[in-house]
């Protein structure tokens, strides 16, 4: 009996070659769009789990109450770990770790520029990281070693034995590779080429010797005893924070690593999620997906039932039960199911590296893991009873003498079924289609938002040893760019000018409320920056050569309004113990992120702690020739690194990553929907044809013209269509109006997308509807009429 | 074997009720062949409906091989159906997408008959319509005849008690109409199969031992054929 329902279930998809494509097809991209999100969701859920402690690691969130709400960092002073360790019960290991760092490590002749951190011993048995050369427990002990991960050891050693050779940090620092570990999975927070020991950073930079609980600069990384108690912990680090400051509305938190990720987003210090949403997002999205193509599924196969009817009449009568019918139906829709399924593998093969390619990730399909088969097996056997059990409790319920006799099987509560089905499908393409330009609209609004300064043609380089905090040279190198006319502004900056952090509050002006802490990003700025930025002076002049500016300092607009200065120019204010005397306002320019309020900046004038040049292009000639030009004057002045140079505008669009990942995936994916939704309301044409054949042609022989006849076809289809909409524009309304308002600046939300869904389903509607209503209405009614 | 008693099939429109049979009486011993007759709307179909349970009258009472089986539910009706009764139809109705040996098979598979004997069955009957040529064919690759051929083939092949047969030869040509109730009556004649027949030719009618005329509902007269 098996053997001989399996055959015939072939036969009749073969002999339905382009049914079986639609429907094979449809499920086949719902599925595999479906795995492909799963697999990213379940990339992103494993972000910071690699190690076996994950669990019980946390890492301290910094939460500084200010004026304009509680600002969360994971900067803490690098004296907090020791007294962590020392005085916290439950504490198993702690860790500081620096922020990562691009330096320069070099082998003979050969010398990279990757991300290295600064670490204690524990910090690597915190992460559990595999050691593929080298004795994990006699690790980063003295302050002259490295360890490198096996890429980079690869690429700096090539097939040379690493373990006890000397590389060079920045040309300065000579370190023994002690050890080899693996490298850091892409899904990590924390990615990094090469760990030194932390004691070699507060060699290199004596002031963090000084800052003591003054400065916050590094990660601090705790592990827990299995079981501890989080609360207390949590409470006794935060006892910590109360016992150096005077500060009521601020304190520690300890944040766990496994949301380090996908929850890093505080308000008043809470998190309120993150990533996640965006997350959460891609999971409804799959399962929306599949949903779809399951309707689809079910609708394809209903709309055959007229064709199948006859021979379930016919199996009753000859002796087949109900049940035995039910599985027969079942049976072909989990074939087909597992037909969608192998080339839902091809599928996802085929568009893997494109998409990793386009979220810069790494996923792959891990043939040897089970869960990958489970989900796998599972989601097919789910889409294929599904979608096969309403064809398969509809058909097997006909009676075999209404379908002898001839009749037409009762379409009534069928079709509105169907029409249910495609309704719903409508909903989501439509729903889809909005959100898609709604989060377009948003990215193209947040990117053309006035940021305050011109990021066109404006290029950084770091400032690198023997330059960094050498004036006379840097003046030279100043001089030389102006001279060689391949630049028309140059000035030097404490970091790049698309970074945020560096946070202080150690200012106070006339009136400041002393009870409240105000935070200030605070940097250091040589001559002509605002000039060079163009950035626009509200209010007194730029930093200049022509002016002594040792005890000057220039402000943005958000810190005037913040100290609550009239007329901020001229105000001597206290900059770290120090008077200053503001020279300048600035109109606020985004520095860190677009989507917040710019923060109250400070800058002052000292070429000692400058790390960048900024330089504006001239613009009059070749870019690529004043960028060789560029390059070539700052080798000459410094050969001993290679010179990277960073275009400000590829560097801010790098901040749009999030939202421009999220758009293109609703792109796609929502592109797949719509695709797939079409694919359903032509197999409901298909049978809406087939039901009306005779009807049609009856109609023609009356009279009717082909026109008549498509206008009549396409007015039922674009009842639904607008039924639809009815339904998915308020719900596509409030989903918009949630996702937007999660941002603080927000495009309005216009009727333009709405008018776009619309337009764009009536018209899918219209000419799948159209085209194969062509068909019948071109048919000879003869071939309809003479079967009767 | 069949006993029809009082049987009145009516549908209700708005108060009417449009009677298709009225006070439908009748008796078939085992053997017989029955040839119902009358003209376009007179209640044949419905009254070989009834008989093949695929409709339920309205009012009175069906008895068959000595049981009272007028309400019959669909586990008991499908037993029926695999044991005791072939359907043979005017337009065939052979399931499309499996081949001959196939349509013949699939009553044996739904009586849950071992393959071996299954084969041998359907061999036999292969031979006996000199179809064995043809068996791996689909029936679209058959002509009206050699279908209605596998029709009855597929409804001996469970050795039914009787064959209710819906207009067989209506789709046919006369040869091969000829050839058909030459069919019938031999089975009739030599196995003793009771054959109730619904057709619209005289010729056809004579081949049974009975005529049933029903003319709007009603047996009008019973017919002794006389050979």
């Amino acid at each position: 009996m098996f053997r001989l329902n399996f055959k015939i279930a072939v036969r009749n998809l073969w002999k339905n070659k382009g049914f079986t494509v639609i429907n094979v097809g449809g499920l086949a991209i719902g599925l595999a769009s479906c795995m492909i999100l799963l697999l990213y969701v379940a990339y992103e859920f494993g972000y910071d789990k690699q190690s076996k402690n994950y669990e019980d690691t946390y890492i301290v969130y910094h939460h500084v109450g200010s004026s304009t709400g509680i600002l969360s960092a994971r900067y803490t002073p690098g004296v907090l770990a020791d007294e962590i360790g020392s005085k916290i019960p439950g504490v198993v290991k702690v860790s500081h770790i620096s922020y990562v760092q691009q330096k320069q490590i070099s082998y003979r002749d050969r010398a990279f520029t990757n991300n290295g951190i600064y670490a204690d011993p524990q910090f690597l048995k915190i992460e559990d990281y595999k050691f593929i050369r080298g004795n994990p427990s006699q690790v980063l002990k003295k302050n002259n070693v490295v360890i490198l991960t096996e890429s980079f050891a690869k690429r700096l050693f090539g097939n040379e034995d690493p373990i006890n050779k000397t590389v060079r940090l920045q040309n300065e620092d000579l370190l023994k590779v002690e050890a080899v570990i693996a490298d850091i999975p892409s899904n990590s927070s924390l990615k990094f080429d090469y760990v030194m020991p932390w004691g070699l950073w507060l060699k290199r930079d004596q002031d963090l010797n000084q800052v003591g609980w003054s400065g916050n600069f590094c990660i601090t990384l705790v592990q827990l005893q299995s079981g501890w108690d989080y609360l207390k912990a949590n409470a006794a680090v935060n006892a910590v924070f109360h016992n150096h400051y005077k500060d009521d509305f601020s304190g520690y938190s300890l944040h766990p690593l496994s949301k380090w990720h996908l929850y890093s987003k505080f308000e008043n210090g809470k998190s309120v999620g993150g990533q996640i949403e965006q997350v959460r997002i891609f999971f409804v999205l799959a399962v929306s997906i599949l949903l779809i193509a399951c309707v689809n599924f079910m609708n394809l196969s209903t709309a055959r039932s007229e064709k199948r009817a006859k021979e379930v009449g016919v199996r009753k009568t000859i002796g087949s039960s109900r049940k035995a019918l039910i599985g027969q139906f079942l049976l072909e829709s989990l074939l087909l199911a597992a037909l969608g399924m192998v080339s839902a593998f091809f599928l996802m093969e085929i568009s893997l590296p494109y998409f990793n390619g386009l979220l810069d990730i790494s996923l792959k399909i891990n043939y040897s893991d089970w869960r990958l088969w489970i989900t796998f097996l599972g989601l097919t056997l789910f889409t294929g009873l599904i979608a096969g059990s309403y064809p398969a409790f509809y058909l097997s319920s006909f009676s075999p003498l209404q379908v002898l006799k001839g009749n037409k099987v009762a379409a009534g509560s069928s079709l509105s079924f169907r029409q249910a089905m495609v309704v719903l499908q409508f909903v989501f393409a439509v729903c889809l289609i909005i959100c898609t330009i709604v989060i377009y609209q948003q990215l193209f609004y947040i990117k053309n938002k006035p940021i305050g300064f011109d990021q066109k043609n404006l290029v950084e380089i770091d400032v690198k040893k023997p330059l960094l905090g050498n004036k006379a040279k840097l003046e030279l190198w100043r001089n030389q760019l102006l001279q060689s006319g391949a630049v028309t502004d140059v000035s030097f900056f404490g970091r790049s000018v698309t970074e945020g952090g560096g946070d202080t509050d150690g200012i106070t002006w006339p009136g400041k409320n002393e009870s409240q802490t105000v935070v200030f990003l605070a940097r250091s700025a040589g001559d002509n920056f605002a000039k060079t930025m163009g950035a626009v002076m509200q209010g007194g002049r730029d930093f200049s050569s022509q002016y002594t500016d040792t005890a000057n300092v220039l402000i943005n607009e958000a810190a005037m309004k913040a100290m609550g200065l009239k007329n901020a120019v001229g105000t001597v204010v206290t900059l770290w113990d120090r008077p200053v005397t503001i020279i300048g306002v600035m109109k606020d320019f985004v520095m860190d992120s677009p989507y917040e309020q710019v923060q109250p900046l400070i800058v002052d004038y000292d070429m000692n702690f400058v790390e960048v040049m900024v330089a504006r292009l001239n613009t009059s000639g070749s870019v690529s020739a004043a960028v060789v030009q560029i390059k070539e004057i700052t080798k000459r002045l410094n050969p001993a690194f290679p010179v990277t140079m960073n275009f400000v505008d590829d560097s801010f669009e790098e901040k749009f990553q999030n939202e421009r990942l999220l758009g293109t995936i609703a792109n796609w994916f929502g592109g797949f929907a719509i695709f797939i939704t079409g694919l359903g309301l032509l197999g409901l044409v298909l049978y809406m044809a087939e039901q009306r054949k005779k009807e049609i042609s009856i109609r023609k022989v009356l009279g009717a013209s082909n026109v008549n006849i498509l206008t009549m076809l396409n007015k039922d289809f674009v009842r639904l269509v607008i039924a639809a909409n009815v339904i998915a524009l308020p719900v596509a309304y409030i989903i918009i109006n949630k996702w937007l308002s999660t941002f603080t600046f927000r495009v309005a939300v216009s009727i333009l997308p709405f008018a776009v869904a619309l337009f764009i389903s009536l018209l899918i509607a219209v000419i799948t509807v159209s085209i194969q209503a062509f068909k019948v209405a071109k048919a000879n009614p003869v071939d309809a009429l003479k079967y009767e | 074997m069949i006993k029809l008693e009082n049987i009145e099939k009516y549908y209700a429109n708005k108060g009417l009720k449009s009677y298709i049979l009225r006070h439908v009486s009748t008796t078939i011993q085992q053997g017989e062949f029955v040839s119902i007759m009358g003209p376009s709307g007179a209640g044949k179909s419905t009254l070989l409906n009834i008989l093949g349970m695929l409709e339920e009258p309205t009012y009175g009472t069906y008895e068959f091989m000595g049981e009272n089986i007028t309400s019959l539910n669909e586990r008991k009706r499908i037993e029926l159906y695999r044991n005791h009764i072939g359907f043979v139809f005017q337009a065939y109705h052979l399931i499309d997408e499996m081949t001959v040996a196939e349509n013949i098979e699939a009553p044996l598979l739904y009586k849950k008959i071992a393959g071996a004997e299954r084969k041998s069955r359907v061999a036999d009957v292969l031979d006996r319509f000199n179809m064995v040529a043809k068996k791996d064919l689909f029936p679209n690759q058959l002509s009206g005849g050699q279908q209605q051929l596998v029709g009855i083939a597929r409804a001996l092949v469970a050795q039914p008690s009787i064959i209710l047969a819906d207009e067989p030869t209506g789709n046919l040509q006369s040869a091969q109409a000829l050839q058909i109730m030459e069919l019938f009556k031999k089975l009739n004649e030599e196995e003793n199969i009771t054959i109730i027949q619904v057709t619209h030719s005289e010729v056809n009618a004579a081949y049974g031992t009975r005529i049933l005329h029903l003319l709007d509902g009603v047996i009008k007269e019973y017919l002794q054929v006389v050979l």
